[in-house]
């Protein structure tokens, strides 16, 4: 699922723990807890605040609920002065956090002040 | 079954916690319950969804007063037991010896040769092998993507996919995922009636009245026998 200027995604499993083993691994403990699962649907915003992401009041935010043995992605937006970086580069500033939707991914001078 | 599990919508469970460069496995235990469970799925006795439902069936305060990897040991061991393999007095005396190098407990019974084995030198093949959930059915969707729905009011003691927070709400068809088995009776050993899974999207305010985001929607996977028409 496609962020963009407009929409913002994040994903959850509400019910268990369903998460794309294969392509990111073992999810976090957190990814797997209580609070998370619990309100990722009802307060997307407040949990992102407390991932330290705040997002324009405007935008639209989609929660993909994993209740079937469909996996969700989040492919981040691309960072402002991140042209002309290559493939590799650009995999370096993705977050495994910002690909479950609760990181955007920093431009890259952001990441070197970290 | 409407068991603590279900959590999307509560509130009270506290602020989220996070690690900095998590390990993969907190405690040396862990990574075993995990190995486990996993080549224990391979015996081929249940299937995921029974795996979900046993899991499901911890009592509401251990559940949540316990961890991740604690909750699927506890859905093993009912798994181990329910299908005969252990009983609950031959998991304790391999609990009491737990700290004895790998390998057969003693007094252990010869494992039946009718049962599958996931042996050390498969398993990354099989690991890596695509499994999947998926049918390959002609079954007929009963939904178009685009069409209004509502979500059937269903509180099973079985399993089920359909969260509490999710029923009787009006959504609309986003994506037609094709055919899956049927959770519900999957894990019931029932038929695994194969049938259409959808994306289906609710507004917010749908699901949550006046404090939904004026924006937000919730995208849930639901199977055509959660669903009429709106």
């Amino acid at each position: 699922v496609e962020n963009t200027p407009k929409v913002h995604n994040m994903v959850v499993c509400t019910l268990c723990s369903c998460y794309p083993w294969a392509v990111l691994g073992l999810p976090p403990v957190w990814y797997k807890s209580a609070p998370y699962r619990s309100r990722a649907v009802i307060d997307p915003r407040g949990v992102l605040k407390e991932f330290g992401v705040t997002l324009p009041e405007d935008l639209e935010i989609r929660i993909w609920d994993s209740t079937s043995e469909v996996r969700y992605m989040v492919l981040p937006e691309r960072p402002p002065g991140t042209e002309g970086m290559s493939e590799a580069e650009l995999a370096g500033l993705v977050t495994r956090d910002a690909m479950i939707g609760t990181d955007l991914v920093k431009p890259p001078a952001a990441e070197t002040r970290r | 079954m409407n068991g603590v599990h279900d959590m999307g919508g509560m509130h009270g469970m506290g602020p989220i916690v996070t690690e900095k460069n998590e390990p993969v496995f907190h405690h040396e235990w862990e990574r075993r319950a995990f190995a486990m469970a996993v080549a224990t799925g391979f015996l081929g006795k249940w299937n995921i969804d029974m795996s979900r439902y046993a899991r499901e069936q911890m009592p509401p305060a251990e559940y949540l007063a316990t961890s991740y990897y604690e909750h699927w040991l506890w859905g093993l061991e009912k798994l181990l037991e329910d299908t005969g393999l252990l009983t609950r007095a031959e998991i304790d005396a391999r609990l009491r010896g737990a700290d004895r190098p790998a390998g057969a407990a003693p007094g252990a019974r010869p494992i039946p040769q009718e049962v599958r084995m996931l042996k050390a030198p498969d398993v990354e093949r099989v690991l890596r092998s695509r499994r999947t959930a998926r049918v390959d059915a002609d079954v007929a969707p009963r939904f178009k993507v685009g069409e209004a729905v509502v979500t059937r009011t269903i509180n099973p003691t079985g399993h089920t996919r359909l969260p509490r927070y999710a029923r009787g709400k009006r959504g609309v068809i986003a994506e037609d995922h094709g055919v899956w088995v049927f959770p519900d009776t999957h894990a019931a050993e029932q038929d695994p009636k194969p049938q259409h899974c959808y994306s289906v999207r609710f507004t917010a305010r749908e699901l949550w009245g006046a404090q939904g985001g004026p924006d937000d929607q919730i995208y849930i996977d639901l199977f055509d026998d959660y669903l009429d028409p709106a």
